[in-house]
């Protein structure tokens, strides 16, 4: 049993434009200590499946399907119960510190607040090990700084601090590499890596960077136009890809030649039919466009392409 | 930073008063009546004496010099109709305003921004709606109309409350009695404009990455309103509540005159009729610097509220 | 039950979609009868009847201390308030308008100065200073508007600058000035038409707060006793003992006529404010 079992999750938004399917029968597992990753381009509906695991996402969204923790179907939960969940259970790192801290208070009261709100510490005990979490991070001396006086790179790590500051089971990382410049990338990988450690949790780190994936995770899942074509432990997605979309997005890296994938991105509104890559995919049959391909098991995982 | 805010202040109470200095030499008609009041009657040789106090034959840059002379020794000239000098008629009146605006204006900010806040929070409840609905009226509503349709009601048709101002002899439950009404009107002119701009505020600011942070930090829906969003959206509040103060001022002095309150509103009124212009450029004085020092007063305060604006300087 | 939800929530859009057609329902039908006063309006608003009438049938609305009817009097007023109202706010649009397309397109020097000018506006105690200016003048609406549309553009300005600022970023703006066009041929044809929606709902909210001011500042006694207009309607209805002697109907609906046309122009300013506000965001 997973510790995060996500089963045929669907989620769409009523727009003026028409309905936006944003993620199609997700199913995903993230076992216990596992480090999974979820790749995919801008705008796949990665963020999506993230937030509706949080139910975070607003009003206008529909959401299908069950998310399972620890015997617990997430989705029927109210928003109290939920409440509760988040932060002790489940942790998410947003992709942009700098706006998700709150500008009116020191990065300290930030971190020490969930202690102090929902662990019932004091606030002396609360902001001992705030600080302790803090210069762990590497941000000693900046405990009573505002998130305006402190680089991205800084506000990344404080809001590192801030979310995993009650020791959660899964810690959720939303693009957390985003706009950082080459060194930083390494070190914030490393801080969150850490975080998954200490607390003995579970990862599952969203990014389009297929390099990134590879650093860290475990198991990757790679998302496109809000389905999941792939599945597997990183080493055999990445060196042996069984979906040419895999295939393309590692064509796309710069070491492999900057190749890009073909074709327009697809519509979320009116997704194509049939296998949702067939008009960019270079082996692309006949059956393609009118069936929806299967899931058929590879040696680590599975696949979801007629080939 | 605030140095440059307040050099700003400087020059627009300058400009402000100068203008106060230049409408009765500039106005059509006889300056000297200008300066006087209509219908002020004296003999051939009052009139000469008063001409040199006035100082009307003197160059103008002498006139504007000693303008702003008297108005460091707190002058404001004299009333010829109410026999008195502006500046003690006005400090004789301003308590009694006081008395309605100072309470109103912190209970409407405090009332106003709360409502408000919930309001923008939980929009979509149909209490919040109603509530809204109310304010809204209230919001479109003249303060002085606002006024008489509480003083009919609940003065000429239930009796609850006394039909005429308050007296300076009366005892303090006698005061109140008659302060409830008007104060309650003002507070409620004054909460309808907070509430209006907080809830737009909120609004805004629950959309903002913090507020979703918040929430995936696993905080109840209260502790992001109070804890998370209301400090950010109450800061522009500061700030445009400074810029409302002449609006929520002069609303006062219409309310005050429906009450037949003994202040300011009611000097103005008075003055009016009898074209008193000493008391009624005295008056505008007066509401100037107060609308200036309450801006001064806000930026302030946003320096202390506001982290980045206090680190910045 | 997906069916259940979509019916509930097609039947709230419909309510709300109904509810946003109440303010333009207000506002067309009190233009409509200033439009038409001469046609609706049952007598003269001069004529003289007995005074002091209770509404009745001959007198839907009641008469005043001089006889005259006040029903006919509120229709023809209201062609003196929505005048005052709207020429005060045409005015201080044109002027926010233009200091904030040439303050935030130019920036620099002349951002500065008419930022400045701006600042030191927002500080004039505004109704005051016109109290003070209609009593050394004689009493006129014209007046009276012009004033108000001199005072009252600071918000505008402010608000057209920072949208100005925003747009003149913008990728087609940057074009249309590399092609060559001239900086007034730019503002006018590419950054004013993208300032609009920020400046119509503040225009509706301007012509409301110019007929709260006219409002009050006739019920100071300083209009023109010539024209009628829905404040001296309760002006004279206050000073000459209508409120006090309890005469509702006296004063009662040029206020109501206020509330409600203000509140008319506030529910479309909402709309047309809140129009752009949510957007999706996917991903």
């Amino acid at each position: 049993m997973a510790l995060l079992d996500i089963r045929n999750l669907s989620v769409s938004f009523e727009t003026p434009q028409g309905l936006v399917k944003a993620a199609t029968q997700v199913s995903l597992a993230l076992e216990y200590n596992e480090t999974l990753a979820l790749v995919g381009e801008t705008g796949c509906g990665k963020s999506v499946v993230v937030n509706a695991i949080m139910k975070l996402l607003p009003a206008n969204a529909k959401v299908d399907g069950r998310v399972i923790y620890r015997g617990r179907d997430l989705l029927s939960l109210d928003e109290k119960e939920m409440a509760r969940i988040r932060g002790q259970d489940i942790a998410i790192i947003f992709q942009n510190p700098s706006l998700a801290l709150n500008p009116v208070y020191k990065i300290s009261e930030q971190v020490s607040e969930s202690m102090i709100l929902k662990k019932r510490s004091s606030r002396s005990r609360a902001e001992e090990i705030s600080s302790q979490l803090l210069q762990r991070l590497g941000l000693k001396g900046r405990e009573s700084s505002y998130p305006f006086q402190l680089s991205g790179g800084m506000n990344q790590r404080a809001m590192i601090a801030c979310s995993v500051v009650l020791g959660p089971k899964i810690i959720i990382a939303d693009e957390p590499t985003k706009g950082l410049d080459q060194s930083m990338v390494g070190q914030v990988l490393g801080e969150i890596r850490k975080a998954k450690e200490v607390n003995g949790a579970s990862l599952l780190l969203i990014t389009h960077d297929m390099e990134v994936a590879r650093q860290i995770s475990d198991k990757v899942a790679v998302m496109y136009c809000g389905e999941v074509m792939e599945v597997g432990k990183t080493e055999e997605v990445l060196q042996a890809p069984s979906h040419p979309y895999t295939q393309a997005l590692l064509d796309s890296l710069p070491e492999r030649g900057f190749l890009p994938i073909p074709g327009p991105s697809p519509s979320m509104i009116d997704p194509p039919e049939g296998c949702r890559f067939h008009p960019r995919c270079p082996w692309r049959r006949d059956l393609c466009s009118i069936e929806r391909p299967v899931q058929k098991s590879t040696t680590t995982g599975w696949v979801r392409c007629c080939r | 930073m605030l140095w440059g805010k307040t050099a700003r202040y400087a020059i627009a109470f300058f400009l402000i008063i100068s203008l106060n200095f230049a409408i009765p030499r500039a106005m059509p008609g006889d300056t000297l009546t200008n300066l006087m009041g209509e219908d002020v009657h004296l003999s051939e040789d009052a009139m000469l004496e008063l001409k040199a106090k006035v100082g009307v034959d003197q160059p103008i840059h002498i006139q504007f010099l000693n303008y702003w002379r008297d108005l460091f020794h707190l002058d404001l000239g004299y009333s010829y109709h109410l026999h008195a000098p502006v500046s003690s008629l006005i400090r004789e009146r301003i308590k009694w305003t006081m008395l309605l605006v100072a309470p109103s204006i912190i209970m409407g900010a405090f009332v106003g921004t709360l409502l408000g806040a919930l309001a923008g929070w939980r929009r979509k409840e149909a209490k919040s709606r109603l509530q809204t609905t109310g304010f809204l009226l209230i919001y479109c509503t003249p303060p002085y109309f606002l006024s008489m349709l509480a003083l009919y009601f609940l003065g000429f048709e239930l009796g609850w409350f006394p039909l005429k101002g308050f007296y300076q002899s009366g005892t303090i439950g006698d005061i109140a009695h008659h302060l409830f009404l008007p104060v309650l009107i003002m507070t409620l002119f004054s909460a309808s404009r907070n509430y209006m701009i907080m809830r737009g505020s909120v609004i805004q600011e629950r959309q903002m990455l913090y507020a979703s942070y918040a929430r995936a930090k696993g905080l109840s829906s209260d502790q992001i309103l109070f804890r998370h969003i209301f400090k950010n959206a109450a800061l522009p509040i500061i700030t445009l509540v400074a810029l409302d103060f002449g609006f929520i001022f002069s609303g006062a002095l219409f309310i005050e005159i429906v009450f037949s309150m003994h202040g300011m509103g009611n000097l103005i009124y008075d003055s009016l009729l009898c074209r008193d212009y000493p008391v009624l450029q005295g008056t505008f004085a007066v509401i100037t610097i107060m609308v200036i020092l309450a801006n001064l007063l806000a930026d302030w305060t946003y320096g202390l509220v506001d982290p980045r604006v206090r680190w910045q300087r | 039950m997906a069916e259940v939800i979509r019916a509930l929530r097609s039947a709230e859009e419909k309510i709300r979609a109904r509810w946003s057609l109440l303010g333009p329902l207000i506002f067309s039908s009190f233009i409509l009868a200033a439009l038409l006063a001469d046609l609706i309006s049952p007598y003269d608003p001069w004529k003289r009847f007995n005074p002091y009438q209770m509404p009745g049938w001959e007198h839907l609305l009641g008469t005043n201390d001089m006889g005259h009817d006040i029903l006919s009097e509120l229709i023809f007023g209201s062609r003196v308030s929505l005048a005052v109202g709207f020429s005060a706010a045409i005015l201080s649009a044109t002027l926010g308008t233009a200091v904030g397309l040439f303050a935030g397109y130019f920036r620099g020097m002349a951002d500065e100065v008419l930022m400045g000018i701006t600042d030191i506006f927002l500080m004039i105690p505004q109704i005051p200073l016109i109290i003070v200016l209609a009593a050394f003048l004689r009493p006129s609406f014209w007046l009276m508007a012009l004033l108000m549309g001199l005072l009252w553009w600071t918000a505008l300005a402010r608000i057209v600058r920072s949208r100005t600022l925003q747009v003149r970023e913008m990728g087609f703006v940057a074009g249309a000035k590399a092609i060559g066009f001239s900086d007034n041929h730019v503002i006018f044809s590419d950054v004013l038409p993208n300032t609009l929606y920020v400046i119509a709902p503040k225009f509706m909210l301007t012509v409301a707060s110019a007929m709260i001011a006219e409002a009050s500042i006739s019920f100071l006694g300083l209009s023109d006793p010539s024209m009628k207009s829905w404040g001296t309607m309760i002006s004279y209805a206050f000073s000459r003992g209508g409120f006090i002697n309890g005469m509702w109907w006296w004063y009662l609906p040029p206020g109501l006529c206020i509330t409600v046309f203000v509140l008319s122009l506030v529910m479309m300013a909402g709309i047309l404010e809140e129009r752009d506000i949510e957007p999706v965001k996917v991903d």
